[in-house]
């Protein structure tokens, strides 16, 4: 099993490298070894201003994402905020939203003739913002990430209990002086993993800078492998796999830099209190302007993007001048019948979802299970193996998946098949499923599992009979999760897309690309409501979004 | 309804075969029997499948034997697939019909491409095919395209003299209103460019002017026409008259302007793969794309039908009749691989980045 996971993992790895130090495409007769294709990039002054671009970005909402992450884990957590109850689920929404989603509906709302761009300058005669440039993009990348960091500082608050700012309260610190205090100092190791977190994945950054950066020529790493396929007129599949090393080379470090401060965040958490009772602390006459304040960010990074995607689905045309009255319709959803290959993309979206995600909920959870009680020099392997597909871009990883396909002949019949697409997605969040899995798995202390096999059951009646059962609910939520994950994804499939194996997201992409918007939008909302039905079922059986 | 038995239908086939109208493809028999006995036909296209859904619905109807797979991309991916394909001696497309003119003659430059002569060749214009392999299914000039609610009829640029003239007359009223193709990141936009560098006298000072209002540029036709339709943007150059005009019958505030110093034309090249594994399929798909009936429904799809003999207001004809020698197409040949030279090409990027100032 070591060996079919590494098989699975490295090869796609493996192509890229090889593929970097080569003059043309692997696949071709006349390609050599040569060092020609790094000196094209490292010397090419798109490839400088793309890297300043991502450092901006990624350093930008970092920046933004950890300190307000933070506040509003605490206000949710630790505070009175009135509604917190529904505002929790409704923090989680960004992280299931596609980025290219949400791009395009910023476009809608807010781009130089959005709606609400025309209704600010008819009220004050000018807008004074630039959608389109790398301040925006910083902004809403940061917004948009503000979850990841409350996900990780909501959970850590939430294990140590409160009984230290209580404490302090009783002493008679005021709510602000113990949140700077007290609260921070302890969930500081969550901020920084959630710190790196975030700009790691600032690093990734595909569909926002994709859609944004357009207009204005503006690149990033990632779009800047993406024009690549296009400089030289012919395919440069090597200055692509150049690009694809250079975002792993910072990638494996913050990769391992996470982990290192996952453990450090996990021991730290270890310490808790008994009583877990929580006394809310009191905001006071700041109560509203803290609810004010949430909701504006909500209205911000949700309200304002789904508003302009559904607008757009449903109307002819839009923009300066247009009275949306008249030009409202249904046909872009209808003529979606008329393309074979988008109905075949909804349900093969709705399929690897579904089953795809059960599979590899499966598949994740046999290695976890060999892991976490397998006490081995191979579970150390495979441990530091399901790290590596973290550190490639989706976008690199489909490439690599494509020609894995297409050239290990025993597998390529299946190429064409969404069992292709389901592989790639299945590694690239190879990860992310782990430790989902991991976490339920942790919940079951080994004592039960000793208990049983001291009375004589066999390893695999343990795991049948014992584990299995008690991390049934865990599985269920992680299944949902994926689903979620599954729907959402778009940049693997992007080299991958062809008859059978179109999905939703980067069909989006392609089509975004081929410039069919109506097709676009009323796609982007049906994956919307996909997400949005997967997420309903999820928080109405209680899932934890986080371990 | 009533059950009609398998025989009977194969009567009304037959009839229908034998009456089959003028206008049908003049594929020879072997050649449809062969392509019957095959069944099956991918096509890689960069076409919009819903533009050509008629299309493939009539091809369907005139040979309900073949199972025809259409499968859109754009035009590097499609270039890329063939070639990856073809090395990995996988199964690839059997057609391709690509906008990216050069790639599809650099495919038959480089010998992926099986020689075919059509019957409907007598009915192309001479520059139209290549060696029988490389065949220009379309004719679609190249527009200004503009916004009617926001550019006023008397500013509207009929040539590119003028054009050149406007925006560096007017510069603040253009600034950040004109969109074109970005020839960095776009290979239909890099070959556009290149022949507007090779037709207009004076296209160091055109491009100076785009650079002067900060023209904007994107990948997408698509993502130009809807900015030029919402206001972001008010007016377009280099872009597909067929693509306006489809947009334009659904959004009547898009105008159209064939420049009057001269009209590129560009066409969707098809050829058939030498890895094709259904050949004479698309030997029968070739003729019948090429052949009146399919160019009528061409003309119908906006996209210009190539022929002649086909009439209406999207064809050759009525272009040729309004515009007459002012169309430049694009021949179908090696001279479209002068610039697919890689130091060519980024030399010629260097200049276009200098004079519009993005450097």
């Amino acid at each position: 099993m070591v060996l079919a996971t590494g098989l699975t993992i490295l090869s796609p790895l493996g192509i890229i490298l090889y593929q970097s130090f080569l003059d043309g495409p692997f696949f071709q007769g006349s390609t050599k070894l040569s060092l020609s294709a790094f000196r094209f990039v490292l010397a090419d002054a798109d490839f400088h201003r793309a890297f300043g671009s991502t450092l901006i970005v990624a350093v930008g909402m970092t920046g933004l994402a950890v300190p307000l992450g933070g506040l509003l884990a605490f206000l949710v957590v630790r505070t009175d905020l009135p509604g917190r109850r529904w505002i929790e689920p409704a923090l989680l929404i960004p992280i299931f939203l596609s980025p290219v989603v949400i791009a395009f509906g910023y476009v809608v709302a807010v781009g130089p003739v959005g709606f609400l761009t025309l209704l600010f300058r008819e009220a004050f005669g000018k807008a004074p913002w630039n959608l389109y440039s790398l301040a925006s993009v910083t902004v809403i990348a940061g917004l948009t990430h503000i979850p990841h960091v409350y996900l990780y500082t909501s959970s850590t608050l939430r294990a140590i209990g409160s009984d230290l700012e209580e404490a302090a309260a009783v002493a008679g610190a005021g709510t602000a002086q113990i949140a700077w205090k007290v609260s921070l100092p302890m969930v500081r190791p969550a901020l920084l993993y959630s710190g790196v977190l975030v700009f790691f994945l600032g690093f990734e950054l595909f569909g926002l800078p994709l859609i944004l950066g357009d207009p204005e020529g503006m690149l990033v790493l990632s779009t800047y492998l993406y024009k690549l396929t296009n400089r030289l007129g012919v395919p440069s599949y090597q200055l692509m796999a150049v690009v694809a090393v250079v975002i792993m080379t910072f990638a494996f470090p913050l990769v391992w830099l996470q982990r290192r401060l996952l453990g450090l965040s996990g021991r730290f958490v270890s310490v808790r209190g008994k009583g877990l009772k929580r006394v809310p602390l009191r905001l006071g006459r700041w109560r509203w302007a803290a609810l004010l304040l949430v909701l504006a960010w909500l209205v911000a990074t949700v309200v304002t993007p789904l508003a302009g995607v559904f607008l757009r689905a449903f109307v002819t045309n839009w923009g300066e001048g247009v009275r949306l009255r008249e030009v409202l319709t249904l046909e872009h959803f209808t003529e979606l019948l008329d393309y074979p290959n988008l109905v075949r993309g909804v349900v093969n979206t709705m399929v690897i979802g579904v089953v795809g995600g059960a599979i590899a909920v499966a598949c994740y959870a046999t290695i976890a299970l060999v892991q976490h009680r397998w006490q081995s020099r191979w579970a150390k392997v495979i441990d530091y193996l399901v790290m590596v597909p973290r550190g490639m871009p989706g976008l690199v990883a489909g490439l690599a998946f494509f020609w894995v396909f297409l050239f290990v002949k025993p597998i390529a019949p299946l190429r064409a098949t969404p069992v292709s697409l389901w592989i790639a997605y299945s590694v690239v969040w190879l990860a992310y499923g782990m430790r989902l899995i991991s976490g339920a798995l942790l919940q079951v202390a080994p004592e039960l599992e000793e208990a049983a096999l001291t009375v004589g059951a066999s390893r695999g009646q343990v795991t049948r009979h014992v584990t299995l059962p008690l991390i049934r609910f865990g599985l269920l939520g992680s299944w949902l999760l994926i689903f979620l994950i599954f729907v959402r994804e778009y940049s693997t499939g992007v080299y991958l897309l062809g008859p059978g194996t179109e999905v939703i997201g980067s069909l989006i992409i392609s089509l975004w690309a081929t410039g069919a918007i109506d097709i676009v939008s009323a796609l982007s909302v049906i994956n919307v409501v996909l997400v949005g039905l997967g997420l309903a079922v999820a928080l109405r059986l209680g899932v934890r979004v986080h371990e | 309804m009533p059950r009609r038995s398998p025989l009977f239908l194969a009567l009304v086939l037959a009839a229908a075969q034998t009456v089959a109208a003028e206008s049908d493809p003049g594929t020879a028999k072997d050649v449809i029997s062969a392509a019957e006995k095959e069944g099956k036909l991918i096509v890689y296209s960069t076409t919009d499948a819903a533009l050509v859904v008629p299309l493939l619905k009539d091809f369907a109807a005139l040979y309900p034997k073949l199972t025809l797979e259409y499968n859109d991309m754009n035009s590097t991916e499609l270039y890329n697939r063939l070639i990856s394909e073809v090395a990995a001696g996988a199964g690839s497309g059997d057609f391709l019909w690509s906008s990216a003119m050069d790639l599809q003659i650099k495919l038959a430059n480089d010998a992926y491409a099986l020689a075919y002569a059509s019957p409907e060749l007598p009915h192309l214009p001479q520059w139209a095919s290549w060696r029988n392999e490389a065949y220009a299914v379309t004719f679609e000039p190249i527009a200004f395209v503009y916004n009617k609610r926001l550019v006023k009829a008397e500013e509207v640029p009929q040539s590119h003299a003028e054009l050149a003239k406007a925006l560096a007359g007017n510069p603040d009223r253009w600034r950040g209103k004109v969109t074109a193709y970005d020839p960095e990141r776009s290979g239909v936009g890099f070959l556009l460019i290149t022949q507007d560098a090779r037709l207009d006298p004076n296209f160091a000072e055109t491009e100076r002017s785009y650079g002067r209002v900060g023209v904007k540029l994107y990948t997408s036709i698509g993502a130009m026409l809807e900015r030029i339709q919402s206001g972001e943007h008010q007016l377009g150059f280099n872009i597909f008259g067929s693509y306006a005009t489809a947009r334009q019958r659904k959004d009547p505030s898009i105008g159209i302007v064939y420049p009057k110093d001269y009209t590129l034309v560009m066409s969707r090249v098809a050829l058939i793969p030498k890895a094709a594994k259904h050949p004479n399929a698309a030997k029968v798909f070739l003729d019948y794309l090429l052949s009146k009936r399919g160019q009528e429904l061409i003309a119908k799809a906006a996209l210009f039908s190539i022929r002649d003999d086909v009439e209406g207001e999207t064809t050759a004809a009525a272009l040729n009749r309004e515009l007459g020698g002012t169309l430049k197409p694009l021949p179908v040949g090696p001279s479209l691989l002068v610039y697919l030279d890689q130091a060519k090409r980024l030399e010629f990027l260097r200049q276009w980045q200098q004079a519009i100032g993005t450097k």
